[in-house]
């Protein structure tokens, strides 16, 4: 059976209803499709995981923190920082292949890892350049030119591959460009598809904006990878936030498609429906947190739904086969909406807009959530994310009336955080266990064995006890989680990876 | 003997190998604190291609800890030091270093150059792209055009002009002599650069906004200030010592990095911790660090003192700053501002 069967059918599978995602591996960003990084694994769990092991640890040795989700397919891990891809035995961490990308230039923030298409392996680079590597022995197959480097563009999601489609996205919050999703070829990494974030004129949402200028100029980058329903046959995206970033008073209207979950058809790139999570956002609240699909129930009715914890501080449930909402709730107390429409949206409130002599606004421009990603635990129902409560002060610096690029910030303050188990049938908080410090952003996993994986700020890992939120075990790897962790089972035995700063740690359960 | 051609390539290999050596900061007193602290998120690149003043400096690190950046009050001082000695503002265009956005071979805006392309601009192009360039309902916006994004010294608006573009004074746009059309580079370069994070315009405009009287009845009254603080006491002179922005913050967060007029750090009031330990005894001092896990303090010796917690264990935390963080969630707006008059005031 060839690696590309096994996967593309292990993958699709682990969508349908209830199964489960694949044990012996890691084929996607968020480990399957559903985007839930749930792994039915049992054999760590919350009576044996005090006997968690290290087993290795793998030093990158070229600077930046490792912010990628590993991928792991046939016993080795696959993970990027930016301009660089490594191959290390999943077993023991032995390095089986690096490779390095000259880089031309371009915004090295961070990367979120690779794609994997049979023997094939895709990454983006900052110079805004789609890279196929051999999975086997790292060589460059060929590298593609995605964004405009010149209109400071750069790469950072992990490409996510379905079908015969490698999904790519753009990042860039410098100047005012359009944001966009493509699907590429994986094998010649030709274009097949392009969806534009924003409307040209005369089509539906350009009625959002004031005028083509300021449409065309909008923003709304794809920076975060796409979960993605194989039954239905849609992927789902977060957009990004409008541009210019701070200083909206050239861009008045709900500025759509950014700020939105959205629903495109995977062969076509045509968008089926849209939810906007902010609109008119003026607090860089970008909506591209992980949209998560699970089955369930809501007030008696079983549904295809879809859940985001948006940065903006509201939980959203919507149904994924229409884009319906059907539960809006803060995850963490926000002082910026004057209420939920009709559509189950925030409306903002005018005056918490940025200001020149300041608005005091929670959350802060760092987000109630942000990138690193959270689980969802069908076992339990709840919802996890590593959430934030701050408080900034946003100020508008450039009062022209056609602001550009930034024209303003946010500074300060005073945040908490804390670990949130959210009820998806009603957006009430399941239990919160507050960390005693604050400023963490790492990812979370839930598995079968009653356990969530998270970062705490004093750069631990911590196991909780998922039904209750009470911490069990915890390893303090010197520097802040800065990825989502990752397990499975090898020779009969359960590891869990993490990444912090420049090190990958992997844990193995000896013990039967 | 080395061939010209010889020489050429060796220069040109040798600068393409300096260019492809990852991005490191310079070794002086401060690096290692702020590798640690910067480099918990993002790579050295990202802040070497920087250069500024202290003040911005400061500011930077400010907006940094609004996203989480964490250290102790000496860490971030340590920090401001040592970037503000290594990465001074880009004193000429020998030195210019690159944003950290878009392309290395990225035109290096001559200040010059900039002000020489200003006069070609305020001659030929303002009545119809205005005086940002930001292009009005009918004309291009400058800024955003990918004429000019795309060019280097005058590499595609060159090739633009030639083409023929109507200017002001009614001669071909051809005529631009290509010192010129490089200074018009320059110009337009100039204002792409103003409108990035780090341009020169990002600063807090104004925030002397609120009423003062109003602001002193908020103080003794609904915000109990005067609880804690007097305006002839801790607060003489608050008004001359840091500037309005600084006001603003200094009493919304007074836990957040502040830096007074001149740019000296503000050292905030530390946490205090007791732990009472099962046996009953009671050990006071300086919180260091506390997790769910283990807690850490310096006590009235300055002995470092580190204990498992366990669920015998009683931890009383007093941090000064309590009250303000209970404000955050009553203020008002105008409060705020309001308060930063008065404050302000007391000069």
């Amino acid at each position: 059976m060839t690696i590309r069967f096994v996967l593309l059918s292990t993958i699709a599978g682990a969508l349908l209803s209830q199964t489960l995602p694949p044990t012996d591996s890691w084929p996607t960003y968020n480990g399957d499709y559903s985007g839930r990084r749930f792994s039915p694994l049992t054999k760590i769990n919350s009576s044996n995981v005090n006997s968690l092991s290290l087993a290795w640890v793998y030093r990158i040795n070229a600077g930046g923190a490792i912010k990628a989700t590993p991928l792991v397919v046939d016993g080795v891990m696959y993970f990027t920082v930016p301009d660089h891809v490594w191959a290390i035995d999943a077993r023991t961490g032995r390095e089986v292949w690096h490779y390095t990308w000259q880089s031309k230039g371009g915004e090295h923030i961070g990367n979120r890892g690779v794609g994997i298409y049979g023997k094939w392996l895709y990454f983006e680079t900052p110079d805004c350049n789609l890279v196929s590597l051999n999975l086997s022995d790292g060589k460059e197959r060929w590298h593609k030119t995605i964004c405009d480097l010149d209109q400071m563009y750069f790469g950072s999601v992990a490409p996510v591959v379905m079908k015969n489609h490698v999904i790519v996205g753009v990042s860039g919050d410098d100047l005012d460009i359009p944001g966009y999703l493509e699907s590429r070829d994986p094998e010649t990494g030709e274009l097949q598809w392009h969806w534009s974030v924003l409307p040209k004129p005369g089509e539906p949402g350009s009625e959002t904006w004031p005028n083509p200028e300021a449409m065309a100029h909008g923003g709304g980058m794809t920076w975060v990878p796409s979960t993605y329903d194989p039954e239905l046959n849609l992927l789902y995206l977060g957009t990004g936030n409008p541009q210019p970033v701070i200083a909206g008073k050239a861009r008045k209207g709900d500025n759509l498609y950014t700020e939105s979950i959205v629903a495109l058809d995977a062969d076509s790139g045509k968008m089926k429906w849209h939810f906007q999570s902010s609109p008119h956002d003026t607090h860089d609240w970008d909506a591209v947190q992980t949209p998560v699909l699970f089955d369930g129930e809501i007030k008696g009715e079983k549904r295809k739904l879809l859940a985001q914890a948006s940065r903006n501080g509201f939980f959203f449930v919507l149904d994924r086969t229409n884009g319906k909402n059907l539960v809006t709730k803060e995850f963490v107390k926000t002082n910026w909406a004057k209420g939920i429409d009709a559509k189950g949206q925030p409306i903002p409130n005018p005056a918490k807009e940025p200001q020149i002599d300041g608005a005091l606004v929670t959350p802060n421009q760092g987000g109630a959530a942000n990138w690193p990603p959270p689980s969802y635990s069908p076992q339990t129902g709840l919802f996890y994310i590593n959430a934030s409560r701050g408080f900034s002060v946003y100020y508008i610096y450039d009062d022209d009336d056609k602001p550009e690029g930034w024209g303003g910030n946010d500074r300060g303050g005073y945040a908490q955080s804390m670990l949130q188990a959210i009820d998806y049938k009603t957006g009430k908080i399941g239990w919160s266990h507050q960390w005693e410090s604050s400023g963490i952003r790492s990812g979370v996993l839930s598995t079968a064995g009653n356990l969530v994986f998270a970062g705490d700020p004093a750069n631990n890992l911590v196991a909780l006890d998922a039904k209750v939120g009470r911490p069990l075990w915890h390893a303090n790897l010197g520097n802040a989680m800065s990825n989502g962790p990752i397990t499975y089972e090898l020779d009969g035995k359960q590891y869990l990876v993490v990444g912090a700063g420049d090190t990958m740690f992997g844990f193995v359960m000896n013990s039967k | 003997m080395h061939s010209p051609s010889r020489m050429l390539r060796s220069v040109a290999l040798f600068c393409s190998a300096a260019l492809l050596l990852p991005a490191q900061f310079p070794d002086a007193p401060g690096k290692e604190v702020t590798q640690k602290v910067c480099g918990a998120c993002h790579g050295p690149e990202v802040t070497v291609s920087k250069g500024r003043t202290r003040q911005q400096w400061a500011e930077t690190i400010a907006s940094m800890v609004s996203k989480g950046a964490k250290a102790t009050d000496t860490e971030f001082a340590q920090v401001l030091d040592y970037l503000t000695k290594t990465l001074p503002p880009k004193p000429s265009v020998a030195t210019a270093r690159r944003p950290s956005a878009g392309p290395m071979d990225v035109h290096i805006v001559d200040p010059a150059g900039a002000d020489r392309g200003r006069s070609v601009y305020v001659a030929e192009c303002v009545t119809c792209h205005g005086q940002r360039a930001r292009g009005k309902d009918d004309t291009a916006d400058l800024v955003r055009s990918i004429v000019v994004l795309h060019d280097r010294y005058g590499s595609t608006i060159g090739p633009f002009l030639a083409k023929g573009h109507p200017l002001q004074s009614g001669r071909p746009s051809a005529s631009l002599t290509t010192q010129q059309v490089a200074d018009l580079a320059h110009f337009l370069h100039q204002r792409v650069a103003d409108t990035l994070r780090s341009g020169p315009y990002s600063k807090v405009l104004n925030v002397l906004t609120g009423d003062a009287k109003a602001g002193a009845a908020y103080f003794s009254g609904a915000g109990k200030c005067s609880g804690c603080h007097s305006p002839t006491r801790d607060l003489a002179g608050i008004g001359a010592k840091y500037d309005p922005p600084t006001l603003q913050q200094r009493f919304l967060f007074p836990r957040a990095v502040g830096f007074a007029r001149g740019g000296a750090m503000v050292q905030s009031k530390p946490v205090m911790v007791t732990v009472t330990l099962r046996s009953g005894t009671k050990v006071a001092g300086v919180l260091d660090r506390i997790d769910d896990f283990n807690i850490s303090l310096r006590d009235s010796e300055g002995q470092y003192r580190s204990f498992e917690r366990t669920p015998e264990m009683k931890i009383d935390k007093q941090d000064p700053y309590a009250a303000h963080n209970e404000l955050l969630d009553q203020y008002t707006d105008k409060n705020i501002h309001d308060v930063v008059a008065y404050l302000a005031s007391l000069k």
